[in-house]
């Protein structure tokens, strides 16, 4: 794991000044702690050695209490600064990935672990907060006040210098060694534990069923069983990985140790004094905490470097290609789809597609699940580019021209889209079905049945919808939105299964709605899955399945 | 358990002593904690007596004494900076086991208290994100032990130690050194588990929104990017992230406030031992060898309560996952006596004037008589949201009947699985075996039934794909299975249940129409044999010719009952619904130009594992 990540501070603003003000605030620590331990060890060996009145010590006790509290105060600002700004670069490296993985298209959030990406964003990138709060601070910390106290005391007292030095590079030595001899044991215990752990969910998550069948009972000697496997290979892993720890632990509190041994007995002898000896002593473990911090807080910086480097290869994915060029006007364009097919494993799906949308016809596509009928309709959307084929836009009196050298966002202005599952944005029902007048608004939702929804809602026209359509059921959810395709004047309507989710009285509505708009004149493009719906398309298109030409 | 860390954490909306109920179902090993805080307190009290020794052993050694009179503290602080290390390992990996075990009780009396305590707290357990934080909320109280409690038992523990041997030397330096102790291992910990807090319940709508916005933007970016909503919800995915913000601000003030308190503390013990000490030290009430070891232990002291913070947010952390695991246990109820399994072949079920609903809210469907008696074949149909399912739950026993009865017909008590099982959409594939999942239903299935049964529900060609047969492992929740053929595994298990009674719920969802009317034919079928009855919810109506009784709910209650030629011949909605299916029967030509050719050319492109049924393969 790289300890500290350029990209980081590419990608999150707020990282930036934070790592500035963390460095200058490691700098005065480094510089707070040597002052307090020569003021300390200055004080204490006058009043040891030469038996000094408080009177004549109260400057430097004076002193040390400044210290102390401005040590206290640039802690605070580190704490204070520490949970602002992770928070902030948290919230930015959100946004730049969820606009990347939106910009990249549905396809590629599908291909590269749509969960994942899910888990990153709402998650994931929140254990970057330890990474930023508890481990950066201790890294710049490492970097200023452990090179500071090592030169402090190189300056009073070589050997102790040396002792220090000397142990230093075992520090990170020993740690690759012991995490070279772990890591294979490691990764195979980390394995079986998520396996075992995984089986005693599926146990609790099938219990509703287990219960169903009344064999509820037997399991529970399963699951305390394997519970105590879990343990096993828990604890054989820990055994290994607590190994780097004490390992640490050891190489840092004996080198104080031996620092200490070795400056009494030197004191005994008379070559050195007891000043530079405390100072060397209370110096010592300053040394090494900062470094014994950046080991205790690995771990939990080390998820959130994951979940950077999750973020960071979704936002240095290359862009797709966006055209330029305004779309024509759809009421009097053709959209052709040529021979098109879109790569899914080793098959093609849809394969060697043909379909041409002529401004005001109704085309149905149908074929049997799997075969591309959804990704046919991404393809005419823009929101996907073939593997083979083209998608073209031919107006009259213009060259055709490719959908993907088109600007799309000038191209979907003129699209309705209604998918499986409809979008609905908050706001009140008359909101988001839009209309130009109430009466227009009426006529709409009397043929998609809406007027009935809407007279059962509690304000009428005026009920608030949540997010996502929250509080109506799939089925009026599919109202509003097939009457806001009829309500809105995009010349290109594309509907996808609008008859999933709803019963034979439902279907009928969805049969007037597409002859209302064939009436409007508009271009319907229909995924269909039942006979009826397809029978009242001008086209019947068969989407099908291919094999893939090896490429 | 009543340490200096855990007492502040006080509210965080759960009552007081969850935490500690949600503890004791941990079971925790006494003497293994004992063990645990012993070894940590010797591995930081090894820290804090280096530090003690190393002063003494530089400030004797100024005095130039014999260099044998050092040699027990060169010995010493050479051991203490080994044993630290050491112990500390060994403190580690008892507490570890020690929450590992607590952990695998408590998931295990989870499962029991699941298992046995009331059937709809399990049904309410499938909505919702609850199941999946089981798992974590259970490690969640689990590290409390290793997180939270060591810590704080460790710093008391050492805490009175090293104030005690402080004592020892000057009671003055002794007495603020516990003052300072009390600063850094109570009130710091208090004000940073107040500064989470005030985060933690600030933020909780707008974490609620940021979380909602960008799923909303990853799930539908499509829709979105061409309704040209994108930037809208990119605005409010900001908003709400600043508002997340805002809301860690208002918690970072007590607990940067917490970080300066915890320095301070070490800060003033120390100048506290100078400005006693130096005075003493010239009246001769202490050796100037003391002075050394009073000033410079403390230093080394404040390490345990360092970590006090930390263990206060982990209890808060662990008090919130108590709390959800406590009200799911609380809400499954006390476990109720196991009922001696009792076969029933030729048991039915009965219910009379039943009204059915989730508790607490009012009944979706009322008076309903029904007779299930082996041999017979009834639909129940409907609307959407007639209350088809919330019956069929009710029938099965695992919602409570709002009034009326139901119950078997031998009189022999309420629904129970060894006479009425049922089929949800919502069953559980586990991640096992083919065979192992079909076993569920019933412990004795042979590999021969195995295969009849998938074959009766059309999988013979699914399984013939799976590469090691009948013993091929099944994905967790069914991942590697599609929809379809999720369903009829289910639905193959249930057949294969011993009871008598038999309901399934939409077992024509995700099918093809043939392949749904051939499914829902084959249960009728297993109904006629006469050893069971057969109750089929479904929103498809022209396969239920076969059924003895069509039940309509609609408008909360029976709407009309009779057979299939019954309800055609009386009621115009049942008769128009038919009319509207059935234009979608056929199923091959579909379309008009090439809906000739349409039936062979999709199956020659198919690969052969995509469609298992093959166009009806049970018609």
């Amino acid at each position: 794991m790289r300890p500290l990540d350029p990209r980081l501070l590419r990608h999150a603003r707020s990282a930036r000044g934070y790592v500035g003000l963390t460095a200058a605030l490691g700098i005065l620590t480094a510089a707070l702690v040597v002052a307090q331990a020569l003021l300390l060890a200055r004080a204490l060996g006058r009043a040891v050695h030469d038996g000094a009145t408080l009177d004549t010590l109260a400057p430097l006790v004076g002193w040390l209490a400044v210290v102390v509290l401005a040590r206290a105060v640039v802690t605070s600002a580190q704490e204070r600064w520490a949970h602002r700004s992770a928070t902030r670069a948290v919230g930015e490296l959100r946004e730049a990935v969820v606009a990347r993985t939106v910009a990249l298209g549905p396809r590629r959030l599908a291909a590269t672990g749509g969960a994942a990406t899910v888990t990153l964003a709402t998650r994931g990138l929140d254990a970057l907060e330890p990474y930023f709060v508890r481990y950066l601070p201790q890294l710049l910390l490492a970097a200023t006040v452990t090179p500071g106290t090592l030169l402090v005391v190189l300056g009073l007292d070589w050997v102790s210098a040396a002792i220090l030095v000397g142990t230093l590079p075992l520090v990170p030595l020993f740690m690759v060694l012991v995490g070279r001899l772990t890591e294979g044991r490691s990764e195979a215990g980390l394995a079986t534990m998520q396996r075992l752990g995984a089986q005693v969910l599926d146990l609790l998550a099938g219990l509703p069923t287990l219960r169903a069948f009344g064999r509820e009972r037997g399991p529970a000697a399963r699951v305390h069983a394997l519970g105590d496997a879990h343990r096993r290979a828990t604890m054989g892993t820990l055994r290994i990985a607590f190994l780097s720890g004490m390992v640490l632990e050891l190489l840092t509190t004996l080198a104080v140790a031996l620092v200490a041994v070795a400056i009494g007995l030197r004191l005994v002898d008379g070559d050195l004094d007891l000043v530079t000896g405390l100072a060397v002593l209370v110096l010592a473990p300053e040394v090494f905490w900062p470094l014994r911090q950046v080991g205790a807080q690995f771990h939990a910086a080390a998820d959130g470097v994951a979940a950077a480097e999750q973020a960071f290869a979704v936002l240095d994915a290359p862009a797709p290609p966006t055209g330029s060029l305004p779309a024509p006007d759809l009421a009097t364009t053709t959209v052709h789809l040529r021979e098109v097919g879109v790569r899914t494993g080793d098959a093609l799906t849809p394969a060697g597609l043909d379909v041409t949308l002529a401004p005001g016809s109704v085309v149905a596509l149908v074929g049997p699940s799997g075969a591309g009928k959804s990704t046919a309709v991404e393809l005419v959307l823009g929101l996907l580019r073939p593997d083979a084929g083209t998608v073209v836009l031919d107006s009259p009196g213009a060259p055709p021209v490719p959908l993907g050298d088109v600007d799309l966002p000038s191209y979907w202005r003129q699209v309705t889209w209604l998918p499986q599952r409809p979008v609905l944005e908050p706001g009140t029902i008359a909101d988001v079905v839009g209309g130009a007048s109430d009466q227009d608004r009426d006529a709409a939702a009397t043929l998609t049945g809406l007027d009935a929804v809407v007279a059962a809602a509690p304000d009428g026209w005026r009920t608030e919808l949540g997010r996502g359509g929250a509080g109506l059921s799939l089925g009026q959810r599919q109202r509003v939105a097939l009457t806001r395709a009829l309500l809105s004047d995009a010349p290109l309507v594309v509907l996808d299964e609008p008859t999933a989710h709803l019963d034979a009285a439902g279907e009928q509505v969805v049969l007037d709605a597409v002859r209302r708009l064939r009436e409007d004149g508009r271009t319907v493009l229909l995924v269909a899955h039942r006979a009826s719906l397809a029978a009242c398309a001008d086209t019947v298109v068969t989407v099908r399945t291919g094999a893939a030409v090896p490429a | 358990m009543s340490s200096p860390g855990v007492a502040p954490a006080g509210a965080t909306g759960a009552p007081r002593g969850t935490l500690l109920r949600a503890v004791r179902l941990l079971d925790v090993d006494r003497r293994r904690l004992a063990l645990a805080v012993l070894l940590g307190t010797l591995a930081l009290g090894c820290a804090v007596a280096l530090a003690g020794t190393a002063a003494w052993l530089i400030a004797r050694a100024s005095q130039m004494p014999p260099v044998m009179y050092l040699t027990v503290a060169t010995v010493a602080v050479r051991a203490f900076g080994i044993g630290r290390g050491v112990l500390r390992y060994c403190e580690r990996l008892v507490s570890h086991d020690l929450a590992l075990r607590g952990m695998t009780t408590l998931r295990t009396t989870l499962y029991e208290r699941l298992a046995a305590g009331r059937p709809d707290a399990l049904v309410r357990l499938r909505h919702g994100d609850l199941l999946a934080r089981v798992g974590a909320d259970v490690d969640a109280v689990g590290d409390v032990v290793v997180r939270g409690l060591l810590p704080a038992a460790v710093a008391a523990v050492l805490g009175v130690g090293t104030v005690a041997a402080m004592c020892a030397f000057w009671v003055p330096a002794g007495l603020a050194l516990a003052g300072c102790l009390l600063l850094a291992g109570v009130a710091a910990p208090a004000l940073a588990a107040r500064g989470a807090r005030t985060a933690e319940r600030r933020a909780v709508q707008a974490r609620a929104d940021m979380t909602a916005t960008a799923l909303g933007l990853l799930d539908d970016a499509g829709p979105l990017s061409v309704a040209g909503r994108v930037g809208t919800e990119l605005t409010a995915l900001r908003d709400a992230d600043a508002r997340i913000a805002a809301a860690t601000d208002a918690g970072a003030r007590p607990a940067a406030l917490a970080a300066g308190l915890g320095q301070v503390a070490v800060g003033v013990a120390v100048l506290a031992a100078l400005v006693t000490g130096i005075p003493a030290v010239a009246r001769g009430a202490l050796a100037p060898v003391e002075l050394a070891v009073i000033v410079l232990t403390p230093l080394a002291a404040f390490e345990a309560t360092g970590m006090l913070p930390a263990a206060a947010l982990q209890v808060q952390r662990s008090r919130a996952a108590a709390a959800r695991i406590l009200a799911l246990l609380d809400a499954s109820g006390d476990p109720a006596p196991e009922l001696p399994r009792r076969p029933a072949p030729g048991a039915g079920l009965v219910a009379r004037d039943l009204a059915c609903g989730w508790p607490g809210r009012p009944p979706v469907v009322t008076g309903l008589d029904l007779d299930l008696r082996p041999g017979r074949a009834v639909a129940l149909v409907g609307s959407s949201g007639a209350g088809k399912t919330t019956t069929l739950l009710t029938l099965a026993g695992l919602l409570p009947a709002v009034s009326g009865t139901v119950g078997r017909d031998d009189d022999e008590g309420p629904p129970s699985p060894d006479v009425v099982v049922a089929a949800l959409e919502d069953g559980h594939v586990f991640g096992t075996t083919v065979l192992e999942n079909l076993r569920v239903a019933r412990g004795d299935v042979t590999p021969t039934e195995a295969r009849a049964t998938l074959g009766r529900v059309g999988l013979d060609r699914w399984l013939a794909g799976l590469p090691d047969g009948l013993d091929t492992l099944l994905g967790p929740d069914a991942r590697t299975v599609s929809g379809g053929e999720r369903r009829r595994l289910l639905l193959a298990r249930a057949l294969l249940s011993p009871a008598p009674v038999l309901l399934v719920d939409e077992p024509a969802e995700h099918l093809d129409p043939q392949t749904a009317d051939a499914v829902v034919g084959e249960l009728f079928d297993a109904a006629r044999s006469g050893r069971r009855a057969v109750l089929v919810v479904t929103h498809r109506l022209s396969a239920l010719a076969a059924a003895d009784e069509v039940v309509l709910l609609g408008g909360g209650h029976v709407m009309a009952r009779g057979t299939h030629t019954d309800l055609l011949a009386r009621v115009p909605g049942y008769r128009e619904a038919i009319e509207r299916e059935t234009a979608t029967r056929p199923g091959p030509p579909l379309g008009t130009d090439e809906g000739d050719t349409r039936a062979g050319d999709a199956d020659a492109a198919e690969p052969a594992d995509r469609d298992p049924v093959g166009g009806g393969r049970l018609v």
